[in-house]
């Protein structure tokens, strides 16, 4: 066997070398020892930016250092530079023994650099560790307090038996008992996952939360999920308490030597179907999904917590319920309902009733065939056509419908408001409300109605009513510190009530002759 | 002498552009919130332009003399619409720039030349010119003009020129490529100027500015450093998620200016389409490759796992954070 692996071996470093050669990179390695060895610290901190990091306890006492400084440059002045600007040091007391890789604050050379620490240290010592990239940091065999902060890679504790913190942003966390938790654990991650392995029989306390990852284990456990969180006992109550997040992770407790065939989704197992209306909480326990269908048959119902959904053609009514995620749909040939606590909703054609709401993000909506209601807690809203009567409500943004042959109600707290008619329609009830902006309403030089509008402005001089037909009067009054502008009237001898209002901004009521836009048919 | 009569004095050398910066400021200042000298200036103004558009025809010389003459009998009106005043204006123009000269004498060394001033950068100013090549337009713009009724122009796509229009104390159009660096500074002065620059005119600004400099050829720094201003200070929701929108189509990546923008509406506007614009926009930025410093990244992590945050928002961040390598 070793004989059969030395040729392929060989050439892997050949390859590196050449590799090497080609890419022009010098590299420096140096290693540096030290040893305290009567030093019986109560706790070592380790503060190394960029590396891997390995402490290990032991019953021997004394504290047993190496450090591997690796400097890479494109040419030796670089290389000596990013030397000796990656400075070791080694500071602190018996009480806390201070490791830490000095870097400049800025440095513009050409050069990058790393230290790797392997630390033998006292069993009985607590340990702290921050760094922001390394490949791995392990900690294994230490019965004091462990905490490390990293922002990227992959971090082993194996056999820590005191308390332990870990925060970190990317990478993984493996978390191995040797002997049942004793001690609480605390592990907070943004992308990572998080797998921990505890003796079979062990007894704890276990909260798990993650928005789009999974909670998975072969352990018995009773559960309950509030929202996202998943709070339970692992075999017998009682015991400490292991916290772990991780925001699009997933959570993984084994038991060690259990069959991991056994293991099963927890929220999975626990979650009931959703009953309408969902609340925030309930959704939250569904799983996080990702949906990609070109077709769906029938009608299409889906809920997840937090999922990206499109789909490009519905043959029936379709309900979308997602706590955060992108929703794009096609064609829809019934009424369609959408509804999610974040993100951008983008809809085709709706042949029947549309109602879509999001908590934060812009709305598109292509064909709105029925009318409906649309609205975003803050975000901007287009609806290119609407057959029927549509509300619009949106908490900040633009609202633009591009032609309206229904009934328009448009709402906006902070935004322009820009409405086009049907030029086939001669006469509509129209709304628009914005406290923030400006209207535009533009109709067919045919068009009737009866003018109602006000623009409540702090600088008169700059906003105003115009309007491209005749008929409308214009009064100005001050209320209180503003200037109220209102106009009223009647274009082409009246019709359906078109109430504009504005702050802070103009109306503008504009003849056009536009070509009406062309829907297509469902084949 | 009273601080009108001062300034009515320089109202002449303000027509002609004689004023130096700080007096000119001045000046402006107090016809903005004088009415009676803004009365006076606006018959300056309107004589002035009533002038410009007279042929200038060198008179024959027996009529030259018969019109002096009269002007001890009975002289005809000019017939000035409006205002009444105006008559005078317009027989003392002359005097005016004559005044104007001597009075100019009398204060500096070296009289001002009010003719045949050859066309450099510096000539005009947009403050009272109509309409103009940017490359004649000052790229400074002093004196916090008042601008109003922004429109934009681009009557041929197939050319690289385009046109900003505005009323300033006339119609104005500037004309020019849009990395012109007046018309550069004109935009910008449009999308930041939030208490002269009405509402509807940033609204459509950013608008415009969005089609335009998210050209890769087009791209401008100070544009993108307008819109993070805008981000950052404006009140109007809508102006400030399009000013979001803008800023993340910008291409060349983003200054540390942007970027600090970007941080401060993900951690603190209170409407969520910008902050989920503002992330999206991070998110890009890393995805590029982007490298960003230890505060950024506290930010971003801060609100991914801010538990009253948006769901999409923390999503968001902890997607812009998984891309990113420090």
């Amino acid at each position: 066997m070793i004989r059969s692996k030395t040729p392929a071996l060989c050439a892997a470093i050949a390859l590196l070398m050449s590799a090497n050669a080609f890419a022009e990179n010098l590299i420096s390695t140096e290693k540096i020892e030290k040893l305290f060895p009567a030093e019986s610290a109560d706790s070592v901190w380790i503060d190394n930016p960029f590396g891997n990091i390995e402490v290990v306890g032991s019953d021997s006492p004394g504290l047993a250092i190496t450090a591997i400084k690796t400097v890479t440059a494109p040419d030796r002045a670089s290389l000596k530079d990013g030397s000796e600007q990656t400075v070791v040091s080694f500071e602190g007391d018996r009480n806390v023994r201070l490791i830490r890789t000095i870097l400049p604050r800025v440095h513009n050379g050409p050069w990058a650099s790393s230290v790797s620490y392997t630390l033998r240290v006292p069993r009985t010592v607590h340990v702290k560790i921050a760094s922001r990239i390394a490949s791995r940091i392990r900690v294994a065999n230490i019965n004091g307090n462990v905490t490390v902060n990293m922002f990227s890679g992959a971090i082993i504790l194996d056999g820590v038996a005191g308390a332990s913190i870990i925060n970190t942003t990317n990478g993984k966390v493996l978390y191995v008992y040797r002997q049942k938790p004793s001690t609480n654990a605390q592990i907070q991650a943004v992308n990572a996952d998080i797998d921990v392995v505890v003796p079979p029989d062990a007894n704890f306390n276990w909260i798990a939360d993650t928005l789009r990852g999974d909670v998975v284990t072969n352990l018995p456990v009773r559960a309950e999920f509030l929202g996202s969180a998943f709070r339970g006992t692992v075999n017998a109550p009682g015991g400490p308490t292991i916290a772990m997040q991780t925001l699009l992770g997933n959570i993984r407790i084994l038991g060690a030597g259990l069959d991991t065939r056994l293991v099963q989704s927890v929220r999975e197992s626990v979650t009931e179907p959703p009953q309408r209306p969902v609340t925030m909480q309930s959704l939250l326990m569904r799983p996080a999904k990702r949906i990609q269908l070109p077709i769906s048959g029938g009608p299409f119902d889906f809920s997840a917590s937090i999922a990206d959904v499109e789909v490009g053609e519905v043959r029936g009514w379709a309900h979308v319920q997602t706590a955060a995620g992108e929703i794009k749909l096609g064609i829809v040939y019934g009424d369609c309902t959408v509804t999610s606590n974040g993100g951008p909703l983008d809809l085709g054609d709706i042949m029947g009733t549309v109602m879509a709401s999001t908590d934060a993000g812009d709305v598109l909506v292509r064909s709105a065939r029925m009318g409906g209601k649309v609205s975003t807690a803050g975000g901007i809203i287009r609806v290119l056509y609407t057959g029927g009567p549509l509300t619009l409500q949106s908490g900040g943004g633009d609202i633009t419908v591009r032609q309206a042959a229904g009934s328009i109600n448009a709402e906006t707290r902070s935004g322009d408001i820009n409405l086009t008619a049907d030029p086939l329609q001669r006469t509509q009830h129209i709304q628009a409300h914005t406290l923030q902006g400006n209207i535009i309403l533009n109709v067919s030089p045919h068009f009737g109605a009866e003018i109602d509008a006000t623009v409540l402005t702090s600088r008169p001089d700059a906003n105003a009513i115009r309007s491209d037909f005749n008929g409308l009067t214009i009064k100005r009054d001050q209320v209180g510190s503003k200037t109220r502008i209102h106009a009223t009237g009647k274009l082409n001898g009246g019709g359906d009530r078109v109430e504009l209002f504005a702050e802070e901004g103009d109306i503008h009521i504009s003849n056009v002759a536009t070509s009406p836009v062309t829907v297509m048919s469902p084949p | 002498m009273s601080e009108c009569d001062f300034m009515r004095e320089n109202m002449p050398l303000l027509l002609t552009e004689s004023l130096d910066p700080a007096r000119r400021e001045l000046t402006h200042q107090h016809i903005e919130r004088c009415a009676a000298c803004s009365d006076e200036w606006a018959g300056y103004r309107e004589t002035w332009q009533f002038l410009g558009a007279l042929p200038e025809v060198e008179p024959p010389a027996a009529l030259k003399t018969r019109f002096l003459a009269s002007f001890g009998g009975n002289v005809e009106p000019i017939r000035l619409p409006k205002r009444s005043h105006k008559r005078w204006l317009a027989q003392a123009a002359a005097v005016v720039l004559v005044a104007s000269g001597a009075f100019y004498a009398g204060h500096r060394s070296k009289p001002i030349e009010l003719k045949e001033q050859p066309a450099s950068l510096n000539s005009y100013s947009i403050a009272e010119s109509r309409v103009l090549p940017a490359r004649l337009v000052s790229p400074n713009i002093e004196g916090r003009p008042d601008i109003e009724n922004v429109s934009f122009v681009d009557s041929n796509p197939s050319d690289p020129d385009i046109g900003l229009s505005f009323d300033i104390t006339s119609h104005v159009t500037v004309t020019g490529r849009p990395t012109d660096k007046s018309m550069v500074r004109l935009l910008r002065y449009v999308l930041e100027n939030k208490n002269r620059a009405a509402s509807p005119s940033r609204s459509r600004a950013i608008d415009w500015v969005r089609t335009l400099y998210s050209r890769p050829e087009n791209a401008e720094p100070e544009i993108a450093e307008a819109l993070a201003n805008v981000l950052r200070n404006d009140s109007h929701e809508g102006v400030r998620i399009k000013a979001v929108e803008t800023l993340n189509r910008m291409p060349g990546g983003a200054s540390a200016d942007t970027r600090g923008a970007l941080i401060e509406a993900l951690k603190s506007d209170p409407n969520p389409a910008v902050r989920i614009k503002a992330v999206e926009a991070l998110a890009n930025l890393a995805r590029s490759g982007a490298t960003f410093d230890s505060a950024t990244l506290d930010t971003l992590r801060q609100k991914a796992v801010q538990g009253d945050e948006n769901v999409y928002v923390r999503v968001k961040a902890a997607e812009a954070l998984s891309s990113i390598h420090p």
